[in-house]
């Protein structure tokens, strides 16, 4: 009896010394796999058992029970997962047999009759099951031996969920670690981005930011530039998709992020050859002005939403410095092209005589305003190598840079023309000539000149297709239109010559040369022209005034009659004989 | 003011990149520079001791990113060695360990090479 009792003791002893070991081991330690190891090698060794399993259950998914640790068991592997639902009561036992249970449960060896269910719980949550085999000597457990086990199940689940919240614990760290280091990358490349204008250096540091945080091998961007779609940047591409495939990718991927379909991939051989797995569009202000495509994470790790934010944030980001790099590129090419105008403005102003010259016996007053910076109108004031006054006035078809050029040409003829003795016909056609040569055959141009011969009073002209310049003679209130001369200038070869035509010019007579700016400027809203009526009776009203005061009521008279504003270049060139 | 600078020695026969300072977006493409200067000139065994390297930006790890299939496709690799914990906290973050030879020294890149030789 004293033997059995003293026994007895040790055995009690050993368990509890048992007991206590593990519980220390299992309590300090921070990883499931050995505390649960460590339950299954105590149990089979203690309760001499040769088949045993831990399942660990996945609340969540539709396989519940995970074969997390198992010895002796060939119908499953450790990894392998499983589906049965026991009452939530039963759950709460400190043990069950098989065979009570043994509709609800797969058998996961051979002769399930005797085997043993301990489940693994702590105070309120279910962790899984420690299975155990019958005996290996085909004894049953004793009822000792069965609540050693208990008490061990006890510790080690709270070994186990210690260990699971710790890994929990470790897994919400390193992912608030990747945020934290996600906004790093988002701030770095702000203050990056917001000290370079060069693009070239931006779409680098996007890559590489790129390829980085997201551990992706490939990557494009396609742009929409001002003028086209283009493949900005890429990396790893071994395709580089054509300019067809480009514009489709553009025109197919929406505004978010469109995990790519087969038929996608079909249509876009180059997205295929690549390996693109995502394609995100992105839109500022409501405008889609690019789309992205990266491949799949180098380690297989599926992009999760957060990724996709980060994603969209740092193109977001690189876009908006994209942007602004074009822009800046924009207002440089405008600043540059205003300050050529101004300065091709300056040089045509200097083609003009500024200020027009006194001309003895005559009251002159001469003006060109110019709708453009620069403009096709023309006037001239010249001395004759034979003391007489040249007068001339034309208009290039068009507006802008290309009138002004040929306005300049037409100026350095007339000038290289002047000493030359040959009769203002003969100079008409030269000018014709060489105009018809030089230009395309849809510019043109309108001009009028006229050579004074003081001693005589006579005016010498030739109208090569401009509107007859009005002339008033003193005591009559009808005009007369000095029309005759020929084609204007740069349509044809000259023909037939140019005609000359002489004129009496006396003491309050008044000649008024004026470009289509004047008679042709438009009322907008009943679409009107100024015309030659108004124009008559406006040079009517003013004609005892002086030249300047008639040119300043004509250009007041235009302006009301057009509320401002003036379509075309407007140039005006009036002579008065004085009386 | 940014103090990141690469030194270029070789060791063994083998191009041996120091890396000094902060990579980050700004100093990645001095990398970049160095990289393709080697892998331009055939050099493909190449390795990256970043004992001075006091911080590494996405970016930084991106230009590792770029030339890895460059480098291995011609036979060669690039192996990392000497990181301070900071440093590979943020390789591991982003999962590098799995793509890349990160080693505790110099030496032990120099012995993978030589047993992969």
């Amino acid at each position: 009896m004293s033997q059995s009792a003293s026994n007895d003791d040790l055995q009690t002893r050993f368990e509890l010394k048992t007991v206590l070991e593990t519980s220390r081991m299992l309590i300090e330690s921070r990883k499931s796999d050995f505390v649960l190891n460590n339950l299954l090698l105590i149990v089979m060794g203690k309760l001499l058992t040769t088949k045993a399993a831990i399942l660990l259950h996945n609340p969540g998914r539709h396989k519940n029970y995970t074969i997390q640790k198992a010895r002796g068991i060939t119908r499953f592997s450790e990894g392998d997962s499983l589906r049965f639902e026991l009452d939530p009561n039963q759950k709460k036992h400190p043990h069950f047999y098989y065979r009570d249970y043994s509709d609800s449960i797969p058998p996961l060896i051979d002769n399930m009759e005797n085997t043993l269910f301990f489940p693994l719980r702590t105070s309120n949550h279910h962790l899984g099951f420690l299975f155990i085999d019958k005996k290996a000597t085909g004894e049953p457990y004793t009822e000792r031996e069965l609540e050693f086990v208990e008490s061990l199940c006890i510790i080690s689940s709270v070994a186990i969920a210690n260990s699971q919240l710790f890994d929990e614990l470790k897994a919400t760290n390193r992912k608030l670690d990747r945020r934290i280091h996600e906004l790093n990358t988002l701030f770095d490349l702000s203050k990056e981005f917001n000290l370079l204008a060069d693009r070239n250096k931006i779409t680098q540091i996007f890559k590489f930011a790129l390829l980085g945080q997201l551990f992706v091998r490939t990557f494009f961007l396609i742009y929409k530039t001002p003028e086209e779609l283009s493949l900005l940047v890429s990396s790893g591409l071994t395709t580089i998709p054509n300019k067809i495939e480009i514009d489709s990718i553009f025109e197919e991927c929406p505004v978010d992020v469109l995990p790519i379909e087969e038929d996608c991939l079909e249509r876009h051989p180059s997205l295929k050859k690549n390996g693109i797995a995502h394609l995100i569009g992105i839109s500022i202000q409501n405008e889609k002005v690019a789309v992205i495509g990266v491949g799949e994470r180098v380690n297989g790790e599926p992009f999760t939403e957060t990724d996709f934010n980060f994603l969209k944030s740092l193109c977001n980001l690189a876009i908006v410095s994209i942007q602004k790099t074009y822009f800046i590129e924009d207002r440089i090419d405008k600043e540059r092209m205003e300050e050529e105008l101004s300065i091709a403005k300056s040089i045509q102003q200097g083609l003009l005589p500024n200020p027009v010259p006194k001309i003895p016996g005559i009251d002159l007053a001469a003006q060109t305003i110019s709708s453009h910076a620069v403009g096709g109108d023309y006037f001239d004031v010249a001395t004759a190598p034979d003391n007489n006054t040249i007068f001339a006035i034309a208009d290039v078809t068009g507006k802008g840079v290309p009138a002004a050029l040929l306005m300049a040409n037409l100026q350095s003829m007339l000038h290289v023309l002047l000493p030359v003795d040959i009769t203002l016909a003969e100079a008409t056609e030269r000018i014709n000539n060489i105009i018809f040569r030089n230009t395309p055959s849809d510019k043109f141009i309108t001009f009028f000149w006229g050579k004074y011969i003081h001693k005589q009073s006579i005016f010498r002209y030739v109208n090569a297709g401009h509107n007859p310049p009005l002339l008033l003679r003193k005591d009559t209130d009808l005009f007369e239109e000095l029309g005759d001369g020929g084609l204007l200038l740069g349509a044809l070869e000259s023909m037939t010559p140019y005609e000359q035509t002489d004129i009496n010019l006396n003491a309050g007579d008044l000649l008024v040369c004026y470009t289509d700016g004047v008679n042709e400027a438009m009322e907008s809203i009943r679409r009107e022209e100024y015309g030659e009526e108004r124009l008559m009776e406006c040079i009517r009203l003013n004609r005892e005034k002086t030249s300047r005061e008639i040119l300043e009521a004509i250009v007041k008279d235009v302006r009301n009659f057009t509320d401002g504003s003036l379509q075309d270049d407007l140039t005006l060139l009036i002579i008065k004989a004085d009386g | 003011m940014n103090t990141f600078k690469i030194n270029h020695r070789t060791s063994s026969g083998y191009d041996v990149l120091d890396l000094y300072g902060e990579l980050d977006a700004h100093t990645a493409s001095q990398l970049e520079d160095s990289l393709k200067l080697l892998i331009d000139s055939q050099k493909s065994n190449i390795i990256v001791n970043c004992k001075d390297l006091d911080y590494i930006a996405s970016a930084g790890l991106g230009v590792f990113m770029a030339y890895i299939e460059d480098v291995r496709s011609s036979g060669g690799d690039i192996k990392l060695t000497n990181m301070n914990d900071k440093v590979y906290n943020v390789f591991d973050l982003l999962g590098f360990p799995t793509l890349y030879d990160i080693l505790d020294d110099e030496s032990d890149a120099i012995n993978k090479f030589l047993s992969e030789a």
